[in-house]
């Protein structure tokens, strides 16, 4: 990774994103503590590209420098990612990159991006561009086990007719912060399935924008969330119609145990030329502790008449009716609570790509506990 | 069937857009403490009053405009609006007999008739006139059952004791940049007092009528209920149609004691501008209730259809343990109105429920916005919250948008949220026309229906106004 | 019944129409007298549904060419609210639902539009709850079904129940069923067909739009004619609909391309 002049004053972030941190007054980082990502040493990762040595499937090839950027900012455009502040700071940290092609049907591929014990920001920056056509599934493995702070911009472009199996598998740790967002644009007819799976981290923001450019296109986002201890996890989606036809299917999970945090933003917007869109939100959490919080905003704006839009929320205990089902077969109200809660992550954990299978998610994320 | 037809027909003429051409005392425009010294004085004021208004002005100073709602609108110049005017009458008439004939003829044509004769039967009405009150109905018959009904400056000399205990305490005057403005600045209201364990004999009833084109309006609604009293208010608005805007910033504060409960339903008719959105009422209104008592109970209900800009969240702190905040609202807006409209229910006690149930329909250029919020305190112990939002669309231009915030910190509560979206399909209206319901009239049933779980809110008196006011908005040429 | 000599109620002549840019009535000749029950039966995609829905004034629908002239009055000039107001009414296949609009008043609202039409005194609240009631017995159908919003979580039998209901109150003369029968079990397809031969007189006529034999083992019609391609193909009395039950509708093909060929569009009149 390049030298970066840093300084080592406690706003060397601001000076890397070139812009002061995000702070409580923004509604986008009303709930959003950054603290932990501050507490990190302000220095960049040290340790080797992690993209190195990644070994592409039949089907993927690498883009050139040049035409990388030719590509990269219609996306960001797309999603009005470009101001985005954890964009920001991920640009100005010089970011290791990787940039793929993906032709017909390509193999699996799982990337890991191990931050490992060491101090410091470890940036990164993917780049996919599905052609027409293309079908491929990637499983992103994030991991840390010290004191720092992953920054991953991902930048998405589907071409008509692609279809992608995208999966965040990301399981850090008290001290270690995620910032990752995601730029996806879509073509017509293009399908999308985006399940991202986060717990551990003392700090983690996943800010998925989704543009279907001219509409009919399937997006489908699941995403869990896990929050226990002093963790802050944070998700703010957006998805845009940019024509007739469209197709959203979101569901949000939370687990919020401890004193952890939960903050769940997420943006549908249908203008007016998105006619027959047909978008459904529904955000689940399960607060199981009395200092843990919830809070959760879905943000609908509606111009377009002829559009299904439905969304929902709920924020509870387990269910009372369902625990007493299974203590009345003879389970333990314990063992039932545990059964149920494993269930209730299972539903988005089994739709992440099939590699994810191999490194077990729930027990990677939801650790048995003493 | 095209919807552009469907947007014809919501269209339709102000039919409250009148002026009342009567000689009006107004002082100069403009907003300085000495203003607010010199309402203060008109109107006679103890000095507690004036200590709070001095306050109220001296943080407003410090405050600024919140621009987080979903709406656009021209800077508004504070220093361009009258802040208080009143029709030319000394001292308020112990008799309606005295009341100036002109003002009595308005009301009548609104709808409202004072006169002994012809007064609604059952519902007691305070009849406010740009800045003042000019006459309560039924006061004697109310005071027999120690009900307090009156004008919020009568109020302040009769009951100066419990203006002082209550006033303020709901919304501080620093709450927010309209509440502030409210309290340094407000000129009359409404005072309602029900005493331990009265149930109010009849519907209260409070109509508010803005008629100067430059004067700002600020009223101040005040109602207590104590250990198990109820009653149930109603508040109606209209104004006439100018081609400038007119400020409405009120404030409204209800207390609820130990098993006491109030209703209040709004039936909101301010001008709302042509269809290019020219004029209108600006309406920032500030409105909370406190379940300070166990089992108490607050029912907000609303009916809004007027106003160039509604910012308005009836809103609920439920203290008391198991008590009960609802909220029931219909918003129409059409042409270039805006409304960013919806409740916050604050859970504090253990066993607290709240329901809200809001429908918006947008039509025209208008945007439609339900912004909520439902908080569970840690001690909220299981508390309880169902929420459902629906919106309508009528046409391609209208934007229904929904933010309903859900913050909980207590794992022994549900909070349960549903919204949806829908429109007035051909399919639906070729059914209805198909047994002889013409084309009018079948999308004024379906949008009475959109709205029946609200109407059913509305004291009966009033269902049908509500009713009757929305299928004149829907009523119209078809194209 | 057939009595020549009856009134005309409905003449359809040459008629055709389109949704959208897709033909799909090309050249329909009907006649309709008082006191006639006529069964239309064809395939899926034959063109049935669309006459209905032609009929009763569907805004989807494109009309291109022909007449349709109802009591001596040109049918197509009329909005579809007009049409049911001087006594056409359409059973739908799939009756809508309409959230928050009470059936109840639903149904005043239409027969008093009728009964104005008809120059009858509007009911109020009462007289037609008393009426309503009564006519409830027709279908056979649970009072409770009146507080309900109109269709809204009906079943599919419920649904067409009302549909009769409807056709109760509002006194057609020219009643077009569509699809009456689909989606009943037997003991609902029973109630709605009595229903059906109950209102069904000599001042009025009744267009029944089947695939099934079943329904008209039930109500036995005077005339029954075969639709196929935007046509009606052939017309013959209640043995036709027997025999078409015998030997289904491949015979269609043969005689539309038959007709291909010979650009024949006249109806062949059999038995």
């Amino acid at each position: 990774m390049p030298a970066v002049a840093l300084p080592a004053t406690a706003d060397w972030l601001a000076a890397l994103a070139g812009e002061p941190l995000p702070g409580r007054r923004q509604e986008d980082w009303r709930f959003t503590d950054l603290a932990p990502l501050q507490a990190v040493a302000p220095q960049l990762w040290a340790g080797p590209d992690p993209f190195a040595h990644v070994v592409l499937p039949a089907g993927v090839t690498r883009l050139d420098g040049a035409e990388i950027q030719a590509l990269a900012d219609p996306i960001l455009h797309a999603t009005g990612s470009a101001t985005a502040w954890p964009v920001r700071l991920n640009q100005g940290a010089s970011p290791h990159g990787l940039a793929l092609r993906v032709s017909g049907a390509a193999g699996p591929l799982q990337l890991q991006l191990d931050a490992g014990d060491g101090p410091g920001l470890l940036a990164l920056q993917l780049l996919l561009v599905l052609e027409e056509g293309a079908s491929f599934e990637l499983l992103v493995r994030h991991a840390s086990r010290g004191a720092n702070a992953t920054s991953l911009v991902t930048l998405v472009q589907l071409g008509r007719g692609a279809r992608l199996n995208l999966g965040v598998l990301a399981a850090g740790d008290a001290r270690a912060s995620l910032l990752s967002h995601l730029a996806i644009s879509q073509a017509p007819a293009s399908e999308l399935q985006l399940t991202t799976a986060v717990g551990g981290w003392g700090l983690s923001r996943l800010e998925p924008r989704v543009c279907q450019l001219e509409g009919a296109a399937q997006t489908r986002l699941r995403a869990l969330q896990l929050v226990d201890g002093q963790e802050l996890a944070d998700t703010h989606s957006q998805v845009s119609f940019g024509g007739p036809e469209g197709e959203l299917d979101q569901l949000h999970k939370v687990v919020a145990d401890g004193a952890g945090r939960s903050v769940f933003n997420g943006a549908v917007r249908v203008p007016r030329q998105a006619q027959q869109t047909n978008a459904a939100q529904l955000s689940r959490s399960l607060l199981l502790s009395e200092r843990a919080r919830v809070d959760t905003k879905p943000e609908l704006e509606i111009v377009a008449d002829d559009v299904k839009c439905a969304h929902g929320a709920t924020v509870s205990r387990l269910q009372q009716n369902e625990l007493f089902y299974l203590q009345s077969r003879g389970i333990a109200a314990d063992q039932a609570s545990k059964l149920l809660l494993r269930g209730y992550c299972e539903e988005v954990l089994r739709e992440l790509p099939a590699a994810a299978a191999a490194c077990h998610p729930l027990q990677l994320l939801l650790p048995e506990r003493p | 069937m095209s919807t552009a037809t469907v947007g014809d027909l919501v269209s339709q003429p102000y039919k409250h857009g009148f002026v009342t051409d009567i000689e009006t005392e107004k002082i100069a425009k403009g907003l300085s403490e000495d203003v607010v010294r010199l309402i203060s004085s008109k109107k006679d004021e103890p000095d507690f009053l004036l200590a709070f208004r001095l306050r109220a002005y001296r943080q407003w100073l410090q405050m600024e405009e919140p621009n987080w709602a979903a709406l656009g609108y021209p800077v508004i110049d504070y220093q361009n609006i009258i802040y208080y005017a009143a029709p030319k009458q000394q001292e308020k008439k112990a008799s309606l007999d005295e009341v100036d004939p002109k003002l009595l003829e308005t009301f009548e044509k609104l709808g409202i008739p004072l006169s002994e004769q012809k007064r609604l039967s059952n519902v007691a009405v305070d009849a406010v006139f740009d800045s003042v009150s000019i006459a309560t109905t039924y006061r004697e018959k109310l005071a027999e059952h120690g009900v307090i009904f009156c004008s919020i400056s009568e109020a302040v000399k009769e009951h100066p004791d419990l203006i002082e205990k209550y006033l303020g305490t709901v919304v501080p005057s620093n709450d927010n940049y309209f509440a502030a403005l409210n309290s340094a600045v407000f000129s009359d209201g409404s005072f309602v007092f029900i005493p331990k364990g009265v149930e109010c004999p009849m519907e209260l009833s409070t109509y508010f009528r803005i008629n100067s084109a430059d004067t700002g309006q600020f009223e101040r609604t005040l109602i207590v209920a104590e250990e198990g009293a109820s009653v149930s208010y109603l508040e109606g608005c209209t104004a006439p149609m100018f081609d400038t805007n007119q400020l409405h910033a009120a404030v409204v504060e209800l207390v609820v004691l130990d098993d006491a409960s109030i209703k209040y339903s709004t039936v909101q008719n301010w001008y709302a501008g042509d269809e290019h959105g020219v004029g209108g009422i600006y309406n920032f209104v500030t409105k909370r209730g406190q379940c300070r008592g166990d089992r108490s109970r607050i029912s907000w209900t609303q009916v809004e259809t007027g106003s160039a800009i509604t910012w308005k969240y009836p809103s609920c702190v439920l203290q008391g343990a198991d008590s009960v905040g609802e909220f029931y609202s219909v918003a129409l807006t059409n042409n270039r109105q805006q409304a960013d409209t919806g409740t916050k229910m604050i859970h504090v006690g253990p066993r607290t429920r709240s329901t809200i149930v809001s429908k918006g329909i947008s039509a025209g250029h208008s945007s439609n916005s339900y912004r909520g919020l439902v908080q569970i305190g840690p001690k909220a112990v299981g508390a309880k919250n169902y929420s459902q939002c629906d919106s309508m669309l009528i046409g391609d231009q209208a934007a229904a948008n929904t933010y309903p915030y859900i913050r909980s910190q207590q794992p022994d509560a549900a909070v349960e949220h549903e919204a949806s979206t829908c429109r007035i399909s051909a399919d639906q209206l070729f059914y209805l026309q198909s047994r002889g319901i013409g084309f009018e009239e079948a999308v004024s049933m379906m949008v009475s229906g959109f709205c029946r779980d609200v109407f059913n809110q509305l004291p009966m008196e009033f269902a049908a106004e509500a009713d009757k006011l929305l299928a004149l908005k829907l009523e119209g040429s078809v194209g | 019944m057939i009595r020549p000599d009856a009134p005309l109620l409905l003449e359809i002549r040459d008629l055709h129409a389109r949704v959208e840019d897709q033909p799909i009535l090309k050249g329909v000749n009907l006649t309709l007298r008082a006191g006639e029950i006529h069964a239309v039966m064809g395939r899926n995609g034959s063109g049935k549904s669309t006459l209905s829905k032609v009929l009763a004034g569907h805004p989807a629908y494109t009309v291109t060419a022909g007449s349709v002239t109802y009591r001596g009055a040109d049918l197509l000039e009329l909005d579809p609210e007009q049409r049911a107001r001087i006594g056409l009414f359409l059973g739908f296949q799939y009756p809508v639902e309409i959230p928050g609009v009470s059936n109840l008043e639903f149904l005043r609202v239409a027969t008093n539009a009728r009964r104005a039409e008809r120059g009858e005194e509007e009911l109020d609240t009462f007289a037609f709850e008393d009426l309503v009631r009564e006519r409830l017995k027709v279908v056979q159908m649970d009072p409770a079904f009146l507080e309900r919003s109109v269709n809204e979580g009906f079943s599919g039998g419920e649904k067409k129940r009302n549909e009769i209901l409807q056709m109760a109150l509002l006194e057609p003369l020219v009643a077009i069923l569509d699809e009456t029968d689909s989606g009943l079990d037997i003991d609902a397809l029973r109630i709605v067909a009595e229903g059906v031969s109950q209102l069904a007189g000599p001042d009025n006529a009744t267009l029944l739009i089947t695939h099934y034999q079943r329904l008209l083992d039930l109500i036995t019609p005077d005339y029954v004619h075969v639709m196929a391609a935007g046509r009606i193909l052939r017309t013959g009395g209640k043995e036709l609909a027997l025999e078409l039950e015998r030997t289904g509708y491949d015979w269609v093909d043969q005689e539309l391309a038959n007709l291909e060929a010979t650009s024949e569009r006249e109806p062949v009149e059999v038995a």
